[in-house]
């Protein structure tokens, strides 16, 4: 073979396998494993929209593959989804917001190492010592701070009746809650419970409103929230209504009329809707012509979650545990705030008031809180 | 008054209950099956008052007989695939393709409408009335009339018509009544269309005032099988007293306790019932309990 055939071979042989070492380093399986069927339907859906756009949104050159598997809303499906993800040694997993999900998961996560990128508010999956998890979205301790202080320090109000979900979710809140007022020297003089199935709240809010307060506090579901708002609407309660973050929800703004909403206020750790910035503008407009719907905080929060962890991968973490390491060491400003993380994995330590103004569904951004201390 | 207030929504609420108890015990008395779907038909129902009000704008009272038409052929449909090729099975096998047949409505609505709540269109007019002081939603009065027109309709039917007293031959001794030469096969169909019709409805009522969602029917049928036992295992009447007996504790009891007590109350109420009136309040028809 003569001289220049033998050098030409082996650039070629050295381009392609250079070529070929590049790509396998630039592809990356971040599988998508959250409930887009159940109970949470609603909630798992923008998360994984949240997931999918931001997915769509990573750095060229970098190729990602993303299965979307739907958890439903049972621990086993949670773990046999990720066993089944693990199979694709993933760099990194969009993972339930389903607490009892992630719960369940925790344990897999940590013997496969596969970091798992959430917005479950449920507290104590980030207090089991598990270095693999991180939720983008604040929890109970950060958003209740909030919403007690705005409540106390903003309104001036210190006769709260809280009426709260029987849920899981509802009892953390509430304990959260009480926790967040007995600081601010307040004690609700209403707190009750009330099952999600519950269709009438006629009883429940003459019985908050017999009690003299001076304002609504609310930290139930969607669907449940906008039947409150509506009934103390009806009623001509005439105090205000400071919500839970499923107010924020385009969703269940959507169940009421504008003048129903006068007036409410919402805890949350972002608006999309509110607009803010450019960027966040743009990704709400791209949500809305993807998804055909309005995003809400979750979404916000679960993409940028799945941006970082593609920041991360496109700048050289290649393997779980450099992405385990960058989330856990780094701080990463996102579209809705910015993150970094506690030494447990709450890496969302802000939120948001928002309020309706009687006009439209959309609210306005009032109070931010920034930094709040997670327990 | 407050009390007045709260027995006018439990009667609202009751009557839309009544509805979804009442197409359950159809079935029930028809086929000796419990149709686990019951309550996720009157998600669709909902559901497909939603759909239609968006292709349709008109009130909910326009819309209600084109629900409860659409319904009835997904009931015939559900007797076609869920029930008929198992009839001749253990009971068991309906139980599982009834709830089959539920996750699939379930999904369906997910799929086509998404996950969010919804509301229907009001079947007149969303305002309230003034009436002796109280503050009553036209909603609530039209959802209590229009169950009460319903249900004294399905009275009617079973009671003054050849359609009816078939229906009611084929509940009560199908080997009998197919001995006498009732299209039994053709009544149970019919009967899944009627139920699923009285399904429609309620979720067209129930949907505006109280929203609807892809996984609203596990309540609501937890409702039906509470009401129907209660009222007394395959007696329409019972199953209208335990609908509203059910939504007078979700009302008036809860305010006089709390929801979470009021609900622990129903339940024993419900284990009191049983253990002094095993037949439940309207009695029984003799049947197997599922």
């Amino acid at each position: 073979m003569p001289p220049w055939k033998k050098t030409l071979l082996t650039a070629t042989l050295a381009a392609t396998l250079g070529y070929a070492a590049s790509a396998v380093a630039a592809e990356v399986d971040i599988p998508v494993l959250v409930p887009v069927t159940g109970f949470l339907a609603l909630e798992g859906t923008s998360q994984r929209n949240g997931a999918v756009l931001a997915i769509r949104h990573a750095a060229e050159g970098l190729q990602v593959h993303s299965e979307v598997i739907d958890t439903g809303t049972s621990p086993e499906g949670a773990v046999t989804a990720l066993e089944r993800a693990s199979g694709d040694k993933p760099l990194a997993v969009a993972a339930s917001m389903l607490g009892t999900q992630m719960l369940a998961m925790l344990p897999l996560a940590d013997e496969y190492g596969i970091p798992l990128v959430t917005v479950s508010g449920t507290a104590s999956i980030t207090e089991r010592g598990n270095p693999w998890v991180f939720r983008f979205f604040p929890g109970d301790d950060v958003t209740k701070t909030a919403h007690a202080r705005y409540v106390v320090e903003e309104l001036g109000k210190r006769r709260p009746a809280v009426i709260y979900q029987t849920t899981a979710y509802g009892q953390s809140g509430q304990a959260h809650l009480r926790d967040a007022f007995a600081k601010l020297g307040v004690q609700p003089v209403f707190e009750e419970a009330v099952d999600p199935g519950v269709r009438d709240m006629l009883p429940v809010l003459t019985k908050a409103m017999a009690a003299n307060p001076d304002v609504l506090v609310l930290h139930l579901h969607s669907g449940p929230t906008a039947l409150l708002v509506r009934q103390a609407a009806a009623s001509a309660a005439g105090i205000p209504i400071v919500a839970g973050s499923a107010m924020h929800q385009p969703s269940t703004a959507a169940l009421l009329e504008p003048a129903e909403l006068k007036g409410v206020c919402a805890e949350t750790s972002a608006s999309p809707v509110s607009g803010g910035t450019p960027e966040l503008e743009k990704f709400t407009a791209e949500y809305r012509t993807s998804f055909n719907t309005d995003p809400d905080a979750f979404a916000l929060g679960q993409y940028d979650g799945i941006a970082m962890v593609l920041d991360a991968a496109s700048k050289g973490a290649a393997t779980p545990e450099a992405i385990r390491d960058v989330l856990a060491q780094s701080t990463y400003r996102g579209l809705a705030m910015t993150y970094r993380s506690d030494g447990k994995g709450n890496m969302a330590h802000s939120a948001s008031i928002v309020c309706y103004d009687g006009s439209s569904r959309i609210p306005a951004i009032v109070k931010r809180y920034e930094d709040l201390p997670t327990q | 008054m407050i009390l007045a207030q709260l027995l006018v929504n439990g009667v609202a609420l009751g009557a839309a209950y009544a509805l979804v108890a009442l197409g359950f015990v159809l079935v029930l008395n028809a086929t000796g099956a419990v149709n686990f779907a019951q309550g996720d038909m009157v998600m669709a129902g909902g559901f497909l008052a939603v759909a239609l009000a968006g292709l349709i704008p008109a009130p909910g009272f326009v819309l209600l007989p084109l629900v409860m038409a659409l319904m009835a052929l997904l009931g015939l449909a559900v007797s076609l695939t869920a029930y008929l090729p198992l009839r001749n099975r253990p009971p068991v096998s309906v139980f599982i393709s009834t709830i089959a047949i539920g996750i699939i409505l379930q999904n369906g609505a997910t799929v086509l409408f998404g996950p969010e709540p919804k509301a229907a269109p009001p079947l007149f007019d969303g305002g309230t009335l003034a009436l002796a002081g109280l503050q009553v939603s036209e909603q609530s009065l039209a959802v209590t009339g229009t169950a009460a027109l319903l249900i004294a309709g399905q009275y009617w039917l079973f009671s003054h018509t050849q359609l009816g007293r078939r229906l009611r031959a084929t509940a009560q001794d199908p080997d009998m009544a197919r001995a006498c030469g009732i299209p039994v096969t053709t009544m149970i169909a019919l009967t899944f269309a009627l139920g699923a019709a009285l399904a429609g409805a309620a979720g067209l009522l129930l949907s505006n005032q109280f929203f609807v969602t892809p996984t609203a029917g596990g309540g609501l049928i937890l409702k039906a099988y509470i009401a129907v036992t209660i009222g007394g295992w395959g007696s329409l009447a019972g199953a209208v007293a335990g609908a509203l007996l059910i939504a007078t504790f979700e009302t008036v009891i809860s305010y006089s306790l709390s929801y979470t007590a009021a609900t622990a109350a129903l339940y024993l109420a419900l284990l009191a019932i049983l253990a002094v009136r095993p037949q439940g309040l309207f009695g029984e028809a003799a049947r197997r309990r599922a």
